[in-house]
């Protein structure tokens, strides 16, 4: 399992309960038991309550997504995550009733039916949830250990087989024999210092390399976020009457989107701000003066590390509740992960993925899904696994000199003497981060950046590594150029604007044209893209709306 | 981003290094802990939360990054 998040842990905890003779094994580059992101996260979860119906659920990511769902994955998930919000409550955890003692729902992002539940722990429900996922690792012998970094996946007769890393913080190198190997990593991203600095991507140049395809790269999570601070919570303000303005202290979303105002995916708040921003009307504030009073002592943070950040803004004289605080759009993530079936395979025999690795989300967010759907989804590779290693997968051995090619290719890393990797990495964000590369985007504006990234090619390779925690970061800058490279060039070839992904050269989207996935493949080194049209003609339902004709960003209206 | 360790505090229990999620912090040959890499802390907070001394602190400003775009 590499990635010990909520993807890895559930992956190895029903495999495990399910097989207590087998031997499962979780690596992480962070440190042991730290639950990846889950532990950083607060808390909340998706689940469909008794009576709801799974359809209707579907239904909503259909028009949410504007149609670029997979249905049936979508039913296979959302159908599980009841029961995983159980056992979530049998494990200790607790989540905010109403008055009518039923757990309280919140709709989502104007949708008819998902909803998130609240988790009663604001602040470190996702450190709660990681304990207890922990502890019962713990009960059934789950092997687990930190500090690893997986650099390669090892094949041998089309079959991964195993796997090549390092501990960074001693150096010792590992060669992991594995008759399966699960990629449970997370996003992949551009560690832009909102606790999202972990998901690098640097599995993404090893999946490619074992032959996984993937797909979503043109979908980018850019959050808005306070200029000098990190914020949680900003979804829980927008319905209370918090909102977005411009420097002339014009709430701008109502412009762009009478029906939904501020009250909608992130996304789409972000794409107002940088057009607002490029019209001149820049800076963005957070305006709180009409939010809702009586409800700021609910809302108020109260534990984790919200508070102290909270406590220490107070500190340095900013009233969060009180004053007027510019916000910026803000890269973060990009929504692309490996291509799976049902059952969590990939396309290359012995490997799988599970988590937010596997790319569900065309570049708008649910809160919450994140957590629901990396739970069942490691539910079912539990499962998955259970069969495949008692019938499908042959055991395959393999020597150490099979493996050295895999270590040499690692080691050869530690001999040069270019610039450090955050030099580059700095580099990378000065390319990617300009909103007319990842919020407005335009054939002009991408083939700039793309060429850019051309040019520090070189200087991605000789990057220098002083000692293992530099060849770590090393690792992850060359994972994350891969990224950069992927989401521009995925960026160009999707000329239609669509969820998450727009171009203000072609500003709709094109059902005829790119009702479709973009996929990705390496063969020879190369990266090789083709379409994946969403099969509709198998699917139960069509796609009626599109969530995206909610807004009008034409330039007419930005005037 | 993590600003300091008060060394007269700290006992050298280990526990921030051991979850910081970034490896910024080791322990030095008298067995303090150190930021070892301050680059690379993201601004988590967990190691200040853990430290059963209180000799951590962290700047809730966030790195700098490049912008989406530049105000005035």
């Amino acid at each position: 399992m590499v990635g010990g998040g909520p993807g890895g842990l559930w992956t190895a905890n029903q495999y495990k309960s399910r097989n207590p003779e087998g031997d499962v094994l979780i690596v992480d580059k962070g440190p042991k038991d730290w639950g990846g992101l889950m532990s950083l996260s607060g808390g909340d979860f998706d689940a469909i309550m008794p009576g709801e119906k799974v359809d209707d659920w579907v239904k909503d990511l259909v028009y949410y997504w504007d149609g670029l769902c997979g249905q049936e994955m979508m039913e296979s998930l959302i159908s599980g995550i009841y029961d995983r919000f159980q056992d979530y409550l049998d494990m200790g955890c607790e989540y905010l009733k109403d008055d009518d003692g039923n757990y309280k729902g919140v709709p989502q992002r104007h949708l008819d039916h998902y909803k998130l539940y609240v988790t009663k722990e604001k602040g470190y429900g996702g450190e709660r949830m990681t304990n207890v996922l922990v502890k019962r690792a713990q009960e059934l012998g789950v092997r687990r250990r930190g500090r690893v970094l997986i650099t390669d996946l090892i094949k041998k007769e089309d079959q991964v087989v195993g796997a090549v890393g390092f501990h960074s913080v001693e150096g010792i190198l590992y060669v992991i024999h594995a008759r399966a190997v699960v990629l449970a990593c997370g996003m992949t991203g551009w560690k832009s210092s909102y606790m999202k600095n972990t998901t690098t991507g640097e599995w993404l140049d090893m999946a490619l390399r074992a032959g996984a395809n993937v797909t979503n790269f043109e979908f980018g999570r850019v959050w808005n976020t306070p200029k000098e601070f990190s914020w949680e919570g900003q979804t829980t303000l927008l319905p209370l009457g918090a909102k977005y303005v411009n420097r002339d202290g014009e709430n701008f979303m109502e412009r762009y989107s009478p029906v939904f105002g501020n009250n909608t995916d992130p996304h789409y708040l972000t794409l107002g701000m940088a057009l607002e921003a490029r019209a001149g009307r820049a800076p963005i504030y957070f305006d709180v003066s009409e939010l809702d009073r009586s409800k700021i002592d609910v809302i108020k943070p109260k534990h984790g590390w919200q508070v102290l950040n909270y406590h220490k803004m107070q500190d340095l004289g900013v009233e969060f509740f009180e004053d007027k605080i510019e916000w910026n759009p803000q890269l973060m993530c990009c929504f692309g992960g490996m291509e799976v079936d049902l059952q969590h395979h990939t396309s290359v025999p012995g490997l799988y993925a599970t988590g937010t690795c596997t790319s569900l989300d065309p570049g708008v967010y649910i809160g919450g899904f994140g957590l629901s759907t990396s739970a069942q989804g490691g539910y079912i590779t539990g499962n998955t696994l259970t069969v495949d290693l008692k019938e499908n997968l042959p055991k395959i051995e393999f020597s150490l000199e099979e493996a050295r090619p895999y270590i040499e290719a690692l080691t050869a890393k530690t001999e040069k003497n270019g610039s450090t990797p955050k030099t580059v990495l700095r580099k990378i964000q000065e390319i990617v981060f300009p909103y007319e590369v990842s919020i407005v985007k335009s054939e002009e504006s991408l083939k700039a950046a793309q060429e850019k990234l051309e040019a520090l090619r070189n200087e991605l390779d000789e990057m220098k590594a002083a000692d293992p925690h530099e060849l770590l970061k090393l690792i992850e800058v060359r994972g994350i150029y891969k990224v950069t490279e992927l989401h521009i060039r995925a960026s160009r070839e999707r000329t239609e604007s669509r969820g998450g992904h727009f171009r203000e050269d072609y500003p709709t989207y094109n059902d005829e044209e790119w009702l479709a996935w973009l996929m990705f493949r390496e063969e020879d080194g190369k990266l090789i893209s083709y379409k994946k049209p969403v099969p509709l003609e198998k699917y139960r339902f069509p796609v009626e709306k599109h969530y995206f004709d909610n807004f009008d960003f034409s330039p007419e209206n930005r005037k | 981003m993590i600003s300091s360790i008060d060394q007269k505090k700290c006992i050298g229990c280990g526990i921030c290094v051991d979850r910081c999620p970034l490896d910024t912090l080791r322990l030095d040959e008298s067995g303090k802990a150190y930021i070892a890499y301050p680059d690379d802390c993201m601004t988590c907070f967990l190691c200040e939360r853990r430290c059963p001394q209180g000799a951590i602190t962290v700047d809730p400003h966030k790195e700098v990054l490049p912008p989406a775009y530049v105000t005035e």
